[in-house]
């Protein structure tokens, strides 16, 4: 059903779309929002806690300090307490489950409201097959594929991580020095000790962690087989495989619950705007206060357990790429004040021959000569 | 209203004046004494003032009386005196029947003597117009109009049954027949038959039928129809008899004839909140790329609303739209739209008109809520071969009509195309792939086996299919056949025999992922067969009874593996089969003149049959799969759950003058299909379910109150009608509810109350140069859930306005003929903004923020306006050319104004976003291309 939505695509290429805030009458907010999942396997067990608020405030997070957080079985015979690692964040390194018994995860407030989740069985989450890729339409197509043989996991959640390594197109030894009130002056070398190209600058690496909600199901499948379960697309010649790409996959065996949780989430929140979208309704979890009954909490938690793969692709495999900078030749420029205090740009090396004479230097514009403007600079340690 | 005959022609009473003027009372001293100021007064007026003060009736002709202003002052004056007085120096004369009836001519008199031969039965001489068939034995012999003297038939008397030897003993008596198109053969439907100088009148059935009482002796009847040259027949009527009667068609003549009909039916008929309109003004309203589009402008009328422009669902009097029993011609159409929505699947070409029930619904029609919109096909032309061919941006069309066996049967079949495909080429490149096509076929045959048996064909199909870049392929369609028998055992009784299969299937499939690959099914099937009878008891009753069986059969869904790598494990949903029986009888009752009371019970018994397993729920508490507490299996065949109650049709007509009546009306239904929709739009996706033990059928009663008003000689019609309704077991759903394939689907609905009022105004002016119609609507449409053993009550238990509430309505489509070959039409509407669900707040999950939501609708999307603009441009008149053309040249949307279609929030790169859509957020300039043969 999903497609359709691409189907109404089609209404949207005659129809148009602009940004429009209407006014809310907004009541007063501040639900408590839970997140993170109970941990049935090695590592920590993470839960943030935040308050909900008004469209109209700032985008920040309001994070919920103080409260006491506990994973208990039934009738509490034994609990693991959270301790908050930062604001908001409440961390148990290892917590050892019974998989025979329940749990759920209690909250009290620093304002000694209390919260409880719906109890969970203890569930474990089968190894990732394979995180497999395709060409498809000139760009590359990244794929999960999952099974478990027992035919019991039936629902998945994913999430990945993308890094990828990328080099500015012009090397450089040079910098611009300032005069003593600011302006730009003259252009030297970054090391006049050295001259040499600063490698710095030159090789980076960037990561990006998508938002969007990737769930699936295999229910109407006689296997519990997910194959070929579209991760992302990256575009023809994009910069993520002009060297080096790597996708860190993470992959949740979740409940049925859950699952229709997380599906109202998107439609609610990723999947407005087409023809025929359902209309967005309300949608809480398995959270509860039991204080107030009637105060609603945004949140699913239950036990789970978190799986990893991460695969790389070069751009040896990716044949005819031809990712392009699109970074302009470098220009030639006077190394005088009154030309250097106009141009922009970084300058990258002496434009006539001669290590010495600075007279004339070359600049490019700032992306295609640090590439630490988008990108970090230090070789994540999964890099080979 | 006989004072408003425009097309009494008596100049041309020639036939009655074959010799012996032997009346001419014109003598000074004759008629009442007349006592009264006239001052500044048009004749007509003047007229009237005098049949007030003296009983006398006048005939004339109104044009005749143009620019006269009666200037007078008289006391104990005899009315012939006066009227001389009155016309003295103009060139109005008049002359007196002795039977206080008075005709107004210019310059000639007219002679008050019959023809001598009138009566006898010898053969007529040459030239003057000979009375078939008046045979004294068999009642039903059909006066049949000579074809050669048109010009003389509304002259001429047409003696109906036998001329009794001693005195005519008075009585009444019925006279039935068709009414045909002179031209095509066709019947002409919905016309109306008034006997002159009386309140009673009659609208010709589906099949040009009518039957009306008059009493014996001697008889005026005026014929009225859209499309249709007025006109007037005038009967000796001794006996029953039949009267087949050509109407000529109003065809665009190059001479500038104003013609005024009387447009009565709105203040005489017993009908209310009923619209109706012809193909000829549908073709008139401009729409968007130019396809005249029914439903659009169907959706122009006061208590009709739609959702957007993406949707051609009804929403009719606060239901929605699925409450409106679509028929062409006694066909049920379950998705009325192609294209997702944009266009309706009805061909232009092959409609006549069309018209919509609001309230008042026959007996014969049950099982909608809100509505019924008939489709009325055109019958072939019965004399000729012809057809049609047209290309628009997005269409292109082809019909062709013409008689099977000449005067007796037609066809007519219609089909259209489409090549859309350049549409796609707006997409993105990634969906360049991508293909759309649309097309509708009709066949219809008319075959009039002999006078008294008739049958009719319908066979309708639609086809849509949409691929997805190559990968998911959306298909559906409607499929429909009919046949109709029709047999009139004498002139008070006549039956109609119906029977057919109508159907509506989707399909969705893709292969794209070998593993996943799928085809979903789902398709409605529906066996009909249907009796009704229709009895005209006498003058004051007119019963109608029948019986109407209905078989659904459905597949709600079947879900199966593509080709052999795919794991999909094949799902089928059990099949629904269910009988609807129902039983009506109603009585149209002319309590007097003025009042008619028209009462109808409509029985109807819904039975859900076997095989079928049943999910049984504990009493008292949500239906949820937790709440299951098991199943229970049927066998086929087995009647697992009959649902039954009477539905009560009731209208009363009160006629307080000439132009202007009340009437009231209240009415049940029941429903017991329902399509299950939570998207705004209807999808080609949406899935219908039957009532079952655990789903209630719908059910709503509606009280409503009318007055219509005529001004300008019946040129103007206005009415006011008022409505309250309320509505039981409307489906609504939980939050996250999936529809299809769900095996459990009553634990993701919930049935809420409603209730919807509103005021609806509408100013029509139906002829003339320039002519169109405004419209205004009030009204809102409330849900409310409060009920805690289904589940937690929606918005807290407290009404809320339904997706497609919008108080505020206001249209206006206008067409000025400015030439007869050139004409322009406006079309405008505004409306209040249709509720939305928008954020309450928002939060951080899954590393982004987003919206929450909580209670539903209470919001509005901005107001809607929008006007469009066409002009017509015909070809030259010249009858004989072997083609006609015509061009429509428009503008949709023609101030640009984006219209918001949904105002949604969305979560992208992390972060919440406010839009705005619009489908047509521009201009958008259209032309189409016709032509005749």
């Amino acid at each position: 059903m999903k497609k359709l939505l691409i189907v109404s695509l089609l209404l949207m290429a005659l129809a148009c779309r602009e940004k429009y805030i209407p006014q809310l009458n907004e009541p007063a907010t501040g639900y408590l929002v839970v997140e993170g999942f109970i941990n049935s396997g090695t590592g920590p067990t993470s839960i943030s806690i935040s308050r909900s608020t008004k469209i109209s405030s700032a985008a920040t997070i309001v994070k919920e300090t103080g409260a006491l957080v506990r994973v208990e079985n039934k009738n509490n015979t034994t609990n693991f307490p959270l301790a908050e690692t930062s604001p908001g964040t409440y961390t148990h390194p290892q917590i050892v489950l019974n998989s025979a018994e329940q749990y759920r995860v209690y909250i009290r407030t620093a304002a000694g409201k209390e919260y409880v989740s719906d109890y969970s069985t203890v569930r474990t989450t089968p190894d990732i097959d394979s995180v497999s890729w395709k060409r498809e339409n000139g760009g590359v197509q990244i794929y999960a594929n999952t099974h478990d043989n027992t035919n019991s996991t039936k629902f998945y959640q994913f999430k990945y991580e993308e890094t990828w390594e990328f080099s500015s197109t012009f090397a450089t030894m040079l910098k611009v020095y300032k005069d003593r009130v600011g302006n730009p002056h003259h252009v030297g070398y970054r090391d006049s000790s050295n001259p040499v190209y600063d490698p710095k600058v030159r090789r980076c690496w960037k990561t990006n962690i998508p938002t969007n909600i990737l769930i699936n199901t295999t229910e109407k499948l006689s296997n519990d087989v997910v194959a070929l379960y579209p991760l992302t697309y990256i575009e023809p010649a994009s910069w993520k495989l002009g060297i080096l790409y790597s996708i860190n996959l993470k992959q949740y065996a979740i409940s049925r619950q859950a699952f229709r949780f997380l599906e109202q989430m998107r439609k609610n929140t990723e999947q407005l705007g087409s023809i025929f979208d359902a209309q967005p309704s309300d949608n809480n979890g398995n959270l509860h206060c039991i204080t107030n009954p009637d105060e609603p909490v945004i949140g699913f938690i239950e036990v789970s357990e978190e799986k990893q793969k991460r695969i790389f692709i070069s751009a040896a495999q990716v044949p005819g790429w031809n990712y392009d900078s699109k970074c302009l030749p470098e220009v030639a420029v006077r190394n005088i004040p009154d030309t250097i205090a106009v141009t922009a740009g970084t300058p990258t090396r002496v434009a006539k021959g001669g290590m010495t004479g600075l007279d004339y230097v070359y600049f490019a514009s700032d992306v295609c000569v640090d590439c630490t403007i988008r990108g970090v600079n230090t070789k994540p340690i999964f890099w080979p | 209203m006989f004072r408003k005959q425009k097309h009494i022609l008596f100049s041309l009473l020639a036939l009655l004046l074959v010799n012996g003027l032997s009346v001419n009372a014109q003598t000074d001293t004759s008629g009442p004494l007349v006592t009264g100021e006239f001052k500044q007064l048009r004749v007509e007026t003047f007229l009237l003032q005098l049949e007030k003060n003296t009983g006398y009736r006048f005939y004339y002709n109104k044009t005749d009386l143009d620019s006269i202003l009666i200037d007078l002052s008289v006391k104990n004056q005899p009315l012939h005196k006066l009227l001389q007085l009155a016309f003295n120096d103009t060139h109005l004369v008049f002359s007196d029947d002795g039977n206080r009836q008075i005709f107004i001519t210019k310059h000639i008199p007219i002679s008050m003597a019959l023809a001598d031969d009138l009566f006898d039965d010898q053969p007529r001489k040459i030239k003057k117009p000979v009375i078939t068939a008046r045979n004294p034995i068999q009642k039903d012999a059909v006066v049949t109009e000579p074809k050669a003297a048109k010009a003389n038939l509304e002259n001429k008397l047409y003696i109906i049954g036998d001329k009794p030897k001693t005195a005519l003993t008075p009585g009444k008596v019925t006279i039935a027949g068709y009414l045909h198109d002179s031209k095509t053969g066709e019947p002409v439907i919905g016309a109306s038959i008034m006997l002159e100088g009386s309140k009673t009148g009659v609208i010709s059935d589906q099949y040009g039928y009518y039957s009306i009482t008059v009493p014996k002796g001697r008889n005026i009847i005026n014929i009225q129809s859209l499309g249709a040259l007025d006109t007037r027949r005038q009967l000796m009527v001794y006996g029953e008899g039949r009267m087949n009667i050509d109407l000529q068609p109003q065809v665009i003549s190059l001479k500038n004839v104003t013609v005024s009909a009387e447009r009565t039916s709105l203040i005489k008929g017993m009908q209310m909140g009923v619209q109706k309109i012809d193909i000829k003004a549908i073709k008139q309203v401009p729409v968007v790329f130019g396809e005249a589009d029914i439903l659009r402008v169907v959706m122009t009328m006061p208590g009709v609303k739609t959702v957007g422009e993406a949707s051609t669902g009804l929403n009719v009097r606060g239901g929605s739209a699925d409450q409106n029993l679509i028929l062409f011609n006694d066909a049920t159409i379950f998705n009325p739209s192609h294209f997702f929505g944009l266009f309706s699947a009805f061909n232009p070409e092959v409609v006549k008109d069309v018209q919509l029930y609001k309230s008042g619904i026959p007996a014969r029609y049950g099982g909608r809520l809100s509505s019924v919109l008939e489709v009325n096909s055109r019958e072939g032309n019965k004399k000729n071969i012809t057809g049609s061919a047209g290309i628009g941006l997005l269409t292109s069309r082809i019909n062709i009509e013409g008689p099977l066996a000449k005067d007796r049967s037609s066809f007519i079949f219609g089909a259209r195309t489409t090549y859309a495909n350049w549409l796609l080429n707006l997409l993105p490149n990634e969906y360049k792939n991508s293909k759309a096509a649309f097309n509708d076929i009709n066949f219809n045959i008319t075959h009039e086996i002999d006078k008294k048996n008739s049958v009719y064909f319908t066979g309708y199909l639609s086809n849509d299919r949409f691929n997805l870049n190559n990968d998911t392929t959306y298909h559906y369609g409607n499929r429909n056949i009919s046949l109709k028998w029709k047999h009139v055992f004498n002139n008070k009784w006549y039956m109609i025999t119906s029977g057919g299969y109508d159907g509506y299937y989707y399909d969705i499939s893709s292969e794209r992922n070998p593993t996943t690959a799928y085809k979903l099914d789902f398709n409605i099937n529906q066996y009909y067969l249907k009796t009704h009878v229709n009895y005209f008891a006498n003058a004051r009753h007119t019963i109608e009874f029948g019986m109407n069986n209905l078989l659904y059969k459905l597949s709600p869904g079947t879900f199966a593996p593509l080709g052999n790598k795919s794991l999909i494990v094949p799902q089928k949903m059990q099949t629904e089969q269910a009988l609807e029986t129902a039983l009506y009888l109603s009585d149209k009752f002319t309590v007097t003149p003025e009042l008619s009371l028209e009462g109808a019970i409509r029985y109807s018994v819904f039975n859900y049959l076997g095989a079928q397993t049943v999910n049984q729920y504990a009493a008292g508490v949500p239906k949820t799969e937790t709440n299951r507490l098991g199943v229970i299996n049927y066998g086929s065949g087995s009647f697992i759950k009959t649902y039954h109650a009477p539905e009560i049709r009731a209208t009363a007509r009160y006629i307080i003058n000439q132009n202007f009546s009340v009437k009231a009306g209240f009415n049940t239904q029941r429903q017991y299909i329902h399509m299950l929709s939570n998207t705004a739009a209807i999808a080609p996706t949406d899935i219908w379910k039957l009532s079952d033990p655990n789903i209630r059928p719908q059910s709503g009663e509606q009280v409503s109150l009318g007055i219509y008003h005529n001004f300008k000689s019946n040129t103007i019609e206005t009415s006011v009608e008022v409505y309250y309704k309320r509505i039981k077991d409307f489906l609504d759903y939980k939050s996250g509810a999936v529809l299809v394939l769900n095996p459990h689907i009553e634990t993701d609905l919930v049935g809420t109350r409603g209730k919807a009022y509103g005021v609806e105004f509408l100013i029509k002016k139906a002829t003339g140069k320039f002519n169109g119609w405004f419209s205004y609507t009030y009204s809102r449409t409330l849900l409310q859930m409060n009920d805690s053993t289904q589940g937690s009550p929606i918005n807290k238990g407290a009404f809320y306005p339904a997706n497609y509430d919008k108080p505020h309505d206001l249209t206006f489509v206008g067409n000025l003929r400015i030439s007869h070959r050139f004409s322009i039409s406006v079309n405008t509407t505004y409306s209040t903004g249709r509720p939305i669900t928008l954020p309450i707040g928002m939060f951080y999950y899954a590393g982004a923020q987003r919206t929450l939501y909580s209670d539903r609708n209470q919001y509005r999307i901005p107001d809607y306006f929008r006007a469009d603009f066409s002009m017509n441009i015909e070809g030259n008149h010249k009858v004989h050319q072997l083609f006609h053309n015509s061009f429509t040249i428009g503008v949709y949307n023609l101030t640009g104004r984006k219209n918001p279609y949904s105002v949604y929030y969305t979560t992208e790169n992390a972060v919440v976003n406010g839009y705005k859509l619009s489908i047509f957020g521009t201009l958008i300039p259209y032309i189409n291309y016709n032509v005749r043969f």
